[in-house]
């Protein structure tokens, strides 16, 4: 009973000390794409996950990340509009526009959670997803800005398999650059007003796909057009086309 | 039995210490809020004797997404750290006067700069700059590009920046823009070029 006692206390403490050192592994390094970090682990949904996440990825799909959620609401408009709830709205609506085009889509969150910058990365990574769309909305001005991702500091530098957290982008960041300039031009054949800006934002650097984020500006005449459903939909739109555009160029992994 | 002029006296007394002690009461409230206001409107850092030097500022402008140079007449000491914070302070200063091209929550202020080696400094901000900063990509980046230009323009050999707030780290200003790298000047200045 006593050796019994022990040895569970042994085994509680060993995976203690596993669970720890995986979570600082996971802080301070990426793993190249194609070894992703979860790739010792079996894909399985934990629970601060977002629903929906599933055990097999299929070859090609975008990741599509709507920013914020939870406590963290983002940007705030008039009071009552949050960032967190455009840009799920925006999120489900650029899935359904490029499912209708056969290409596969996941929601990096389903609902209102807390999902950190890190971990948002770390899902992605794990889930060996094709590309990444961060989806955000925030003043000033009004329009539509794509932002490609760009790396402000490149001192720090790969060990073997591995790459730096903060420059996991840095493999990818061409791709990233053709994603957003295809994007940028079919928001400007909507019609829409766009620019197009390389930032050093999370997490798109700790993201070892093509990466880009698209934000929405609202008229500060008018708020509500951030919710206008023939806007949001003309933006999904044209994300989706400028993500089949550069489709073939990125190829389905294996 | 108690004379009515001894019930009358006991009476007006303990009615005299009731209302002495809630003005007390109300007294202290106000010194202590008073206290508060002044401690956040106070600059972090005291201000600083020195000679009156003409720099350049990189400013943001929200209205058209723009960052534009402008001069100023700024008292700089004569020491590299200190001389650094006061330019900062400088940019911070423009962004909290009104009306304000780029607002900034009250009580943002720059606590303290210094360098960790040759090239790489570090900016320690209060913590109402990042807590009262507005969330937004291009809003966070603009603060982010006015600050680390303005310093490398005016502070030879930086190549390297750091933010810190309220002396830690943070993820991000205001849930955007990346707090927890280093940023490289010559990367900002590129940046910065974008919107020049």
């Amino acid at each position: 009973m006593h050796w019994s006692k022990t040895g569970a206390a042994l085994a509680v403490l060993a995976l203690g000390a596993l669970c720890c050192a995986r979570s600082e592994v996971s802080k301070t390094i990426a793993l190249q794409a194609q070894i992703p970090q979860a790739s010792a682990t079996p894909l399985q949904t934990e629970p601060n996950t977002p629903a929906g996440i599933q055990k097999h990825a299929p070859e090609f799909f975008v990741m599509i990340d709507p920013s914020h959620g939870g406590y963290d609401k983002g940007a705030t408009f008039g009071g009552k509009l949050v960032e967190k709830d455009i840009t799920l709205r925006l999120a489900r609506e650029v899935r359904k526009q490029l499912e209708e085009r056969g290409i596969a889509a996941r929601l990096l969150r389903e609902s209102d959670i807390d999902l950190g910058l890190d971990r948002r990365a770390e899902i992605t990574n794990e889930q060996r997803a094709s590309l990444y769309v961060a989806l955000h909305a925030g003043r000033p001005g009004r329009g539509v800005r794509v932002y490609a991702p760009i790396l402000t500091d490149t001192q720090q530098t790969s060990a073997g398999r591995f790459l730096p957290w903060d420059n996991a982008q840095s493999s990818s960041l061409s791709q990233s650059q053709n994603l957003a300039h295809a994007v940028s031009e079919e928001l400007k054949k909507k019609g829409l007003t766009v620019a197009s800006l390389g930032v050093p934002l999370r997490p798109l650097n700790n993201i070892a796909i093509p990466a880009i984020a698209v934000e929405l500006a609202p008229d500060e005449n008018d708020l509500q057009s951030l919710e206008n459903q023939k806007r949001q939909n003309n933006v999904a739109t044209a994300i989706a086309l400028g993500i089949v555009q550069v489709h073939s160029q990125i190829g389905a992994r294996q | 039995m108690i004379p009515r002029h001894f019930q009358i006296t006991i009476a007006l007394v303990l009615l005299a210490i009731l209302v002495s002690g809630i003005v007390i009461i109300r007294m202290t409230h106000k010194e202590e809020a008073l206290t508060l206001q002044a401690a956040e409107a106070a600059p972090a850092a005291p201000m600083l004797n020195g000679k009156q030097e003409h720099i350049q500022l990189l400013l943001a402008y929200d209205d058209d997404q723009a960052l534009r140079w402008r001069p100023a007449d700024v008292f700089l000491p004569a020491d590299r750290n200190l001389r650094a914070r006061e330019m900062l302070r400088s940019v911070l200063a423009q962004y909290l006067q009104m009306p304000s091209p780029h607002p900034l929550a009250k009580g943002a202020d720059i606590k303290d700069v210094y360098f960790i080696s040759d090239d790489t400094m570090i900016v320690d901000t209060t913590a109402q700059f990042a807590d009262g900063h507005p969330s937004g990509i291009l809003l966070e980046e603009l603060t982010l590009a006015s600050l680390i230009e303005t310093l490398t323009a005016n502070v030879p050999g930086i190549t390297r920046v750091k933010f810190l707030v309220d002396g830690k780290e943070r993820e991000t200003l205001a849930g955007h823009a990346d707090l927890m790298s280093f940023y490289q000047t010559a990367a900002v200045h590129e940046l910065a070029k974008e919107f020049e």
